[in-house]
């Protein structure tokens, strides 16, 4: 709609580009500033993180912040513990959610909706108040401390089939109806039509499943005490306390923290808008 | 077809449901749900996190212990406060953002991704460069307020009336990424039709946005609502990472509350009880909002 | 929350332990040191346990379960650990680390699913209060009577660490308040040192001459950390404070004192400044930009390895000017989990670590352990010989006859400990007058307490 715009008034054209990218710039740069921040701080000498006025550019070059940082705390050990419960969460959660979904969408038996209903109910209830009863019964089943507790803890959340249910009940019936006049098996129609259709709400579900994951402080803390199994976030809460004052190293980390899920994100990105449309606008 | 050949057709029916719903159910209902009725129960009880055997019974008494708990008032009041701060400046803002983006802008990608990277950061992290930004001496912020000849700059997270403003600026800028893109995908699937018709008759920027845009994202608009409005009273995180409920008790939250009854004055049965208000008083703005969806989307 | 941070504090001297000669892992001389008392009790341990096997006499072999936050970056802890084992071929140690910030609330989550952890560490009395009111931990009177310990050597504690009369834990360390000062500071100034039975006038007085400077080069007088400690520790000395006690108002004076400090003579850094950047006491003390500081004994094993400057301590000032006749301060008391698998070796491994062998590579490390001798005062006046600045009197100041515990025994102790933090904030950040804030603090513990 610009474009006649610009034959019309090109002054008025040029005009609103430049208030519409000004506050486009202005928006991108809150949004980065923090960043900015911690990126030009974990590169810094301890002494200059708070230097008065603000040095975007470090004074001296400390790139050696980011060496120490895997020295002092077993940070490769954490990496590598947080990409596996986040790999094994969101692909189980991923499956058995879309699994689920189907059912609440596309089936009919009875009970449906008053199970659906259950479900998302309990997306309301803070986790900070079943946790105890949660840990008790955890401990009972020996799955504290381990991999597999917070993993099965993980997985099997009512957010994952509401999110996917939302998608599916988008998708029309006469697909389903003509697939099953076809021959196919529910479990057929499920993998070979809605599976492929709902990419980009399996997109939505990975990336905030990926995001909880690899940012989920409390389950970890809670769950995990042999040091061989920790996480990320875990490590970051540690260095935060034990370098109280050096910021420069806990900026570092921070840094290297954030990589997986950026990377993850702009490689999602284009189903994930998507994805989300759906939900959104029927939920 | 016969009737029992009918119900034999609709039991192999349900039992097909079920199998699509077990993975998921079962581990859902052990782990998540029967921990969930045990904490409904321990709403009326009394217990210490000791022996599950020195649970009692004590019917009402933790419901009517709030009336007394002045922290109790502090927190519901700070929930409401930052529910009111978080949940309509976001709407906005990132409705706003979305439209900015849905122009033929170059760079969509890049804009989209900026916008959305608060969310993806975890907390733990963020919280640490929040506190150096806007630290009350040192801070670039106020140092940028005083350059342009504020005087004395808000003291920011060491001030009780500015700490929950803070944590509310910090939750604004974490989160509307993620709604931005969600009103970026309800605006992309409206028709651009819309807009030159509306146009051809003489609607301005403003008539456009009333009668076109905001129609065609009120389904969107509600989604957010919802799940805002879920995640600002669930609100824990934020406190127990930045501020811990200080100064005093100026960002001391609901479910910040709840967690140092249960932790710190181990009163389990009135940390489960506060629970249970937090979840009607959700369930209470959840239908209510649904309400208002069907009532608002059947008018249009 | 004071706690935690000030546990946080713990640990980056625990840290910087970690290259001190004498603390590092295996190798180090004190732990071959032999005592008589530890060994003797080795038999006499047996009987106190009831049904449970002692494996270790059978010659079986037993692995002890111990629960306790930054072990792995803590020297000593594997240094003593390692004697132990040594001593012990039979009993193995599994130490179980957790993350030491939210140690305290997760103990308390563990032991509610009855965790068998044989040993548990605990940061302090409130922490272990709440564990012995819910029968978490096993009561010790039977084995430190059948070990027949004598609790003076405690300085008094295991009385303190008492619940309704019954004993729950031996200190392992204790850390009382002494002032800290940089002589270097008061050379420049020409002002005298310090000395034990200061009034608070003269402390206020001692800061405001020696604050000079301005921007980021300015020298505060003293350094007042955000902990509700680093106010009431004073009077908490001299026993007119009780933090559980009913009337809060004996810290007027006190908080005046202070406040006038940070608002008008500006000879400390502003309290809410200092909370927004969690800035760690250390940093401002190592880069001399504080002349005084008060903090726990935990502090010298810090000072041994970063400061390169003559500094020494002294008792807390006051208002009636008491001298060093009491110390202040915390613990960190160790107990027997009650699901633990093992209690005999569990109490062997408790008599082990806070006995004389524990106590003197502890001492070594700078680190005041709950057991007092002669031996262990000797390597503290010794300490002045490793480095050129280091006081060599610190004997005189972690052996008091009389030790006033900071926090009593008492199963809400965590609930009005965080009244009194919120209230502390409150008057530090000047949100609230200094009465009004203690008028609140009164009310609302007394309400938590139930008085």
């Amino acid at each position: 709609m610009y474009s006649s715009l610009k034959k019309k008034n090109p002054a008025l054209y040029y005009l609103s580009q430049v208030l519409l990218y000004g506050a486009l710039i202005l928006g991108a740069l809150i949004m980065l500033t923090p960043f900015a921040w911690m990126l030009s701080a974990s590169f810094k000498a301890q002494k200059d993180v708070f230097n008065f006025p603000i040095q975007w550019i470090p004074p001296e070059w400390h790139p050696e912040n980011y060496q120490r940082i895997w020295v002092q705390i077993p940070l490769i050990k954490y990496f590598l513990n947080t990409a596996k419960l986040t790999v094994i969460i969101t692909i189980i959660q991923l499956i058995t959610s879309s699994f689920a979904a189907y059912a609440f969408a596309k089936l009919e038996f009875k009970g449906r909706d008053q199970l659906f209903l259950l479900y998302v109910m309990t997306i309301a209830i803070p986790w900070q108040v079943y946790m105890v009863p949660q840990y008790i019964m955890m401990g009972k089943l020996h799955l504290t401390d381990s991999h597999l507790g917070l993993i099965l803890m993980h997985t099997f959340t009512a957010f994952g089939v509401f999110l996917i249910r939302q998608f599916y009940v988008g998708i029309p019936n006469e697909l389903i109806e003509a697939a099953r006049i076809d021959g196919l098996s529910e479990y057929g129609i499920w993998a070979r039509i809605m599976l492929p259709l709902s990419k980009p709400s399996i997109a939505t579900l990975c990336i905030t499943s990926f995001v909880n994951e690899w940012n989920d402080f409390m389950g970890p803390l809670i769950y995990l005490s042999t040091d061989s199994k920790k996480t990320l976030q875990l490590g970051l809460r540690l260095f935060n306390g034990q370098y109280s004052s050096e910021y420069q190293l806990i900026m570092a980390a921070s840094v290297v923290s954030l990589i997986p899920v950026f990377i993850m994100f702009i490689s999602l990105q284009k189903y994930f808008v998507e994805g989300i449309a759906t939900s959104g606008m029927k939920g | 077809m016969s009737e029992a050949k009918k119900g034999s057709y609709r039991r192999k029916k349900t039992l097909i449901a079920y199998s699509f719903i077990a993975p998921n159910f079962i581990g859902f209902f052990i782990l998540t749900f029967l921990p969930i009725i045990f904490s409904f129960v321990l709403s009326v009880c009394e217990w210490d996190a000791g022996n599950t055997s020195q649970i009692t019974f004590v019917g009402l008494d933790n419901f009517m212990r709030m009336a007394k708990d002045s922290t109790f008032k502090i927190s519901f009041k700070n929930t409401i406060y930052y529910t009111v701060g978080v949940v309509p400046a976001t709407l906005i803002l990132s409705l706003l953002l979305a439209m900015l983006m849905n122009c033929q802008i170059k760079g969509r990608t890049f804009f989209r991704s900026v916008v959305f990277f608060p969310y993806v950061a975890s907390l733990v992290a963020v919280g640490v460069v929040w506190n150096a930004l806007f630290h009350p001496d040192n801070g670039p912020v106020n140092q940028l307020l005083m350059a342009i000849g504020i005087q004395n700059p808000p003291r920011w997270a060491a001030d009780i009336k500015w700490a929950m403003p803070t944590l509310i600026l910090l939750s604004i800028w974490k989160n509307v990424g993620y709604y931005t893109v969600v009103y970026l995908a309800a605006l992309q699937g409206v028709p651009s039709e819309l807009y030159e018709a509306a146009k051809m008759d003489g609607a301005n920027g403003l008539q456009r946005f009333r009668y076109i845009t905001w129609p065609m994202v009120t389904p969107s608009t509600f989604f957010v609502a919802i799940m805002l409005t879920i995640y600002t009273f669930k609100v824990f995180d934020l406190m127990y990472i930045t501020t811990q409920g200080g100064p005093g008790r100026a960002t001391n939250v609901l479910v910040y509350h709840l967690y140092n009854q249960a932790f710190i004055s181990l009163k389990f049965g009135y940390a489960s009880a506060i629970a249970m208000v937090l979840f009607v008083i959700i369930l209470v703005i959840t239908l209510f909002q649904f309400q208002f969806e069907k009532k608002f989307t059947s008018y249009l | 929350m004071k706690k935690r941070r000030m546990w946080a504090g713990l640990m980056a001297g625990a840290m910087a332990v970690g290259s001190l000669a004498g603390c590092g892992g295996g190798g180090a001389s004190t732990t071959a040191a032999p005592t008589t008392a530890a060994s003797q009790t080795e038999t006499t341990a047996a009987a106190a346990g009831g049904d449970t096997t002692t494996a270790a006499a059978s010659g079986e072999q037993v692995t002890i379960k111990v629960s306790l936050w930054d072990y792995s970056n803590t020297d000593y802890y594997k240094t003593i650990f390692s004697a132990f084992e040594a001593k012990y071929p039979n009993i193995k140690v599994e130490a179980v680390e957790a993350s030491s910030a939210e140690y305290d609330d997760l103990i308390q989550v563990k032991m509610a699913s009855k965790e068998d952890f044989d040993v548990v560490f605990t940061k302090g009395t409130p922490a272990l209060s709440a564990l012995v009111a819910k029968g978490h931990v096993l009561e010790l009177d039977d084995y430190i009577a059948q070990s027949g310990i004598d609790e003076a050597v405690y300085s008094g504690l295991t009385q303190q660490m008492q619940l309704n009369g019954k004993t729950y834990a031996v200190p392992f360390r204790k850390d009382n308040n002494l002032l800290f000062y940089n002589k270097d500071l008061f050379d420049a100034a020409g002002v005298a040192y310090p000395e034990d039975g200061m009034t608070m006038d003269e402390f206020r007085e001692m800061a405001k001459t020696l604050t000079s400077g301005e921007g980021s080069s300015k020298v505060y007088g003293a350094h007042i950390h955000t902990w509700a400690s680093n106010v009431n520790q004073y009077a908490r000395r001299t026993e007119e404070y009780d933090p559980w006690g009913n009337d809060k108002s004996v810290l007027l004076p006190y908080y005046e004192t202070i406040l006038a400090m940070q608002n008008e003579d500006k000879s400390v850094m502003d309290y809410g400044s200092l909370k927004s950047s969690s800035t760690h006491y250390s940093g401002v003390f190592y880069n001399q930009q504080a002349a005084m500081m008060q903090m726990g004994t935990w502090f010298i094993n810090m000072m041994l390895e970063n400061a390169d400057f003559n500094w020494g301590v002294c008792s807390l000032p006051n208002m009636t000017g008491e001298g060093n006749t009491k110390a202040v301060g915390g613990v960190t008391p160790v107990s027997i989990g009650a699901y633990a698998k093992h209690p005999e070796e569990a109490w062997k491994f408790i008599e082990y670590v806070c006995g004389e062998e524990g106590a003197l590579v502890l001492a070594d490390c700078g680190i005041v352990p709950g057991y007092t001798s002669d031996k262990v005062n000797e390597i503290f006046d010794a300490l002045a010989d490793k480095k050129p600045g280091i006081p060599e009197n610190l004997s005189k100041y972690i052996d008091i006859d009389t030790y006033v515990i900071e926090q009593p025994m008492h199963p809400q102790g965590r609930e009005a400990d965080k009244i009194i933090t919120e209230e502390h904030d409150l008057i530090m950040t000047n949100s609230i007058s200094a009465a009004d804030g203690l008028q609140e603090m009164t009310e609302r513990v007394n309400e938590v307490l139930g008085q």
